[in-house]
């Protein structure tokens, strides 16, 4: 699986080396517009109007000095951006702090009038990225990325990119695998800590409990999520367990559950783009506990 | 002995106007008991219904709890509760939908089980919440010892004395018997002014609360794409500001034990007993 997704990569980055030389050859700008037009032509699925991917912030027509992916388009992550003068800011997250970026009442707002106002200062152009990252094929993007980071990438269930058959350990040796390999402080799990488990559904990101019921339902020993409703999906595992089910369910966070399929789209997007650089800024763990306080948010504009 | 008076023949049934009976007094006027009680105007659109059971069971003893889990039904059931009053419902999802468990065997399982003991569960959510002052809000300051520092007779804002953000987290961790608190900010971050929004926090009601004068706002759930992240960017703009997240159920469990402590005040006859609850998740360090 891993070598085979590989190849497949190796080929996107040769179309795409043919693709960006007439546009160097011409001696034109590289604009916001060129590479949106890349990542249509390379997702691999059709380009879907609807949904929320779309520039929040900025024009297409803007010249890129450089791109920048990352989970969530935080002012940290704006600010890392603009002293990288990487301007082009593919973001798999909102920017304004809903799903849709919604602003009918923040209008006023004056954070939004600062983060609007950097974004402006620094001609930033934000495009929000979601909806066609997953859509990505063969493999979900995020998926990919967050196997990859994982080391799952040979546990990949061929039939479906959610599913993995890891060697066996318990539930919290699959924590302790996350701690690791994310950085991850807050993780939480649901379940008996010495739960055998090796067969894992994900679902990186939000997850509710439809459709989340039958992913709990099926074969699987545990599922890990990014985040859920206290009384909705986890209420379920909740009462799954006081049940007797053999299940488990981890909830990462949601930035952490997600940010490494972000790092994978700026590797994409380096085999689409040759012109400026390519750069994935990973985020903070937006949390911490109180038995290791840590203060990473960059204060200074 | 007044006659009973019939109810008017063409009246709207009203859930706060059970007509009289002097037979054994049922889930369906306990409830409207309850809910009087909180002087609480219905909502246009509320949660608060009956979410399983049959209304017109004969009440044996009311328990109150976070969340109407298995577990917290188990505990009812084996004391003898057949009235169930939950902040949160028992089918997972904020409205009970029940379309697409057709067919789900842990639904079968524990719908079976609150058919075998006659249990009536009731979303006992917006009254308590609208009740003034907010029965939540005023149940969790009790809890925390933080009566004395409501501003404005609002248990919704506290003016506690100065602490830091992380030593406010550790005594909540305390006592609430919290493992998995997560908190936003400077640990070092100088807090008095405390909001909160027991429960689940909407987007615009956080936005607003964080743009005033708090210095932390404490709350269950919040989405992490909404107030997480404002959160985040007000600090990353230099905002003194800080985040708690409890977790919904350690977030509204005491809250719930005050709503037990309050119906027994005005129910005699029939035991009144609150079920806490545990925090649903571990953490790892």
């Amino acid at each position: 699986m891993e070598n085979g997704l590989s190849r497949r990569i190796m080929l996107a980055s040769g179309t795409a080396a043919v693709l960006a030389v007439p546009a160097a050859a011409r001696g034109r700008t590289l604009t916001a517009a060129d590479v949106l037009s890349r990542m249509r032509d390379n997702i691999g699925t059709a380009w879907r109007e609807g949904g929320v991917d779309r520039i929040i912030a900025g024009s297409a027509d803007m010249p890129v000095t450089g791109i920048a992916t990352t989970m969530m388009a935080t002012f940290d992550a704006l600010k890392a951006a603009a002293a990288e003068k990487l301007n082009l800011v593919i973001t798999h997250e909102p920017t304004y702090w809903s799903h849709q970026d919604r602003l009918d009442q923040l209008q006023d707002d004056p954070l939004y009038r600062r983060k609007l106002d950097f974004i402006q200062e620094h001609r930033l152009i934000v495009y929000h990225f979601h909806d066609h990252w997953h859509a990505r094929r063969p493999v979900d993007g995020i998926n990919y990325g967050m196997a990859r980071k994982m080391g799952w990438t040979g546990y990949m269930n061929a039939a479906n990119n959610r599913r993995y058959d890891l060697p066996q350990t318990t539930l919290t040796g699959l924590m302790q695998s996350f701690k690791v390999r994310l950085k991850n402080r807050t993780l939480r799990a649901v379940g008996d800590p010495a739960l055998p488990v090796s067969k894992v559904m994900t679902s990186w990101g939000n997850f509710s409990s439809f459709p989340g019921i039958p992913f709990l339902d099926g074969d699987a020993d545990v599922l890990v999520i990014g985040e859920a409703q206290d009384w909705d999906l986890i209420a379920y595992a909740q009462d799954l367990v006081a049940a007797g089910r053999k299940k488990g369910l981890i909830i990462l966070g949601h930035v952490l559950s997600e940010q490494w399929g972000m790092e994978f789209c700026a590797d994409w997007l380096k085999g689409l783009v040759r012109e400026v650089p390519v750069r994935f800024l990973p985020l903070i763990e937006p949390y911490w506990n109180p038995s290791h306080p840590v203060f990473e948010i960059n204060t200074r504009i | 002995m007044a006659e009973p008076v019939s109810p008017p023949r063409n009246a709207q049934p009203d859930i706060l106007q059970a007509p009289l009976h002097t037979g054994p007094i049922t889930a369906l006027q306990y409830i409207a008991r309850i809910l009087d009680h909180t002087g609480a105007p219905n909502r246009d659109k509320t949660i608060d219904h009956v979410t399983a059971g049959d209304p017109t069971t004969a009440v044996t003893g009311i328990a109150v709890t976070a969340m109407a889990t298995m577990d917290s039904l188990k505990h009812a059931a084996l004391s003898g509760h057949n009235l169930v009053l939950a902040y949160d419902p028992p089918f997972w999802s904020g409205n009970d939908d029940l379309d697409r468990l057709e067919g789900n065997s842990l639904f079968l399982e524990k719908r079976d089980f609150i058919r075998a003991h006659n249990l009536v569960c009731f979303n006992l959510h917006d009254h308590w919440r609208d009740r003034m002052p907010d029965g939540m809000a005023e149940g969790m300051a009790k809890a925390l010892g933080w009566t004395r520092y409501q501003v404005g007779g609002n248990p919704e804002n506290l003016l506690l004395p100065e602490t830091s953000l992380a030593d406010l987290a550790r005594d909540l961790q305390a006592k609430l018997n919290d493992p998995t608190i997560r908190v936003v900010g400077d640990p070092k971050l100088a807090v008095k002014n405390v909001a909160t929004l027991w429960g689940a926090a909407a987007q615009i009601p956080a936005i607003k609360l964080l743009n005033g004068p708090l210095d932390v706002l404490i709350t269950g759930y919040t989405h992490e794409w909404e107030a997480v992240e404002y959160a985040q960017d007000m600090i990353a703009a230099g905002g003194k500001k800080g985040l708690i997240l409890l977790g919904e159920v350690m977030s509204i469990d005491l809250g719930m034990k005050h709503c037990a402590d309050w119906i027994a005040s005005f129910v005699g006859e029939v035991p009144v007993e609150f079920i806490a609850s545990r925090a649903p998740y571990w953490g790892v360090g």
